[in-house]
């Protein structure tokens, strides 16, 4: 586990990366804000469970067109609700080194890492500002409320593609 | 014609059951399944997917409404840290476990002496760490709040569905009856013309 100096170092200097150079460094960090992944259109009719859920419809009397519909609203119903789920086992984590950190405290290790004056004041002011974020942040409970908040728009909208499939004239 | 257990069985392996929380009874879960499923009229797979996703609604209210108490004493542990009482042994979550552990009743004598010192040290009461908790959370606990209210609007339309599914059985049920009786009426007529 590297030292606390190195690590508040490391964080800084991750500041002032200008992002990934390789095509792969690029793939893996154009991931880097994906938290639930319902605004990526997913292709249920090719699935397995698609065919069968549509043939297990039919079999209920829906039409095919009808059938279709249902499957993919209750498919796509599922996967809000299992995002959910996710959102709320495991919210974002609480940063326990940003938050339980002193900035004041901490002066000396700066000065030790940088000889110039602004330069530690910078450090400071940037580690200041990203603690009011962390705590701004709020514990677990708190983040996965936030983060749950955000999917109401993706179950709304999800119900009412299911409803409409069911209630189709 | 689909029975419950037909329903039941073939709607399970084709759509994964809801998850739950390692700490959440999936026998509750199943019996509280069980007692909306024996309300249906007519079970079918549909149906029961929908009665399924019924059951999950409740389970997210309960959920969300557990959450809400747990906003509270997450925003009272920020009060007393704010208050400085703990900056020796800074933990939001361990002064967050013990606040709920205190309001529960459940407390051991050892957590309820030290959320007794916090409150001396910051120099408020319960019921005033309570009000000023609600007052900072007032915003978030409002999120849970729509959290709830978006199951109650989706059991709304889980029912009129349902209930969609159900007269769509019963319209099935009658035009296959007149079917028949046009049919019987047609060989009938047929038979009488011979």
């Amino acid at each position: 586990m590297p030292s606390r100096p190195k690590t508040l170092s490391n964080r800084r200097n991750a500041q002032r990366s200008t992002g990934p150079k390789s095509d792969l460094g690029k793939l893996a960090s154009s991931r880097n804000s994906r938290k639930h992944g319902l605004n990526i259109q997913v292709d249920f009719e090719s699935s397995d469970v698609y065919a069968s859920l549509k043939l297990l419809l039919s079999e209920e009397g829906f039409s095919p067109f009808m059938a279709a519909d249902i499957a993919t609203s209750l498919l796509h119903y599922r996967r809000v609700m299992d995002a959910h789920y996710d959102t709320y086992i495991s919210p974002e984590p609480v940063d326990e080194l940003m938050i339980d950190m002193s900035v004041k405290d901490s002066m000396p290790i700066f000065r030790e890492m940088l000889s110039e004056p602004d330069d530690v004041r910078d450090m400071a002011a940037f580690f200041a500002n990203m603690q009011r974020k962390e705590q701004r942040n709020g514990g677990p409970v708190l983040r996965r409320t936030v983060d749950r908040h955000k999917l109401i728009r993706h179950q709304r909208h999800a119900i009412s593609r299911r409803s409409e499939a069911i209630r189709h004239p | 014609m689909f029975t419950l257990k037909d329903s039941v069985k073939s709607i399970a392996t084709l759509l994964p059951s809801p998850r739950l929380l390692p700490n959440e009874s999936e026998a509750e879960f199943q019996s509280s399944l069980q007692g909306l499923l024996s309300e249906l009229e007519k079970p079918s797979p549909l149906n029961v997917a929908l009665v399924t996703q019924l059951n999950e609604c409740l389970w997210w209210i309960e959920r969300h409404t557990v959450d809400k108490e747990l906003l509270l004493h997450e925003s009272m542990a920020k009060i007393l840290c704010r208050a400085d009482t703990y900056r020796d042994v800074y933990d939001n979550h361990l002064v967050s476990a013990a606040l709920e552990g205190f309001f529960a009743g459940n407390a051991s004598k050892k957590e309820k002496q030290w959320v007794n010192d916090l409150l001396k040290e910051a120099k408020l009461t319960v019921s005033d760490l309570r009000v000023r908790g609600f007052k900072d959370a007032a915003k978030h606990i409002k999120m849970a709040d729509d959290l709830i209210h978006r199951q109650y609007q989706t059991m709304r339309h889980l029912q009129k569905s349902i209930d969609a599914v159900d007269f769509k059985s019963r319209l099935i049920k009658r035009m296959d009856l007149e079917l028949a009786t046009l049919e019987n009426n047609a060989l009938a007529i047929d038979a009488k013309s011979s």
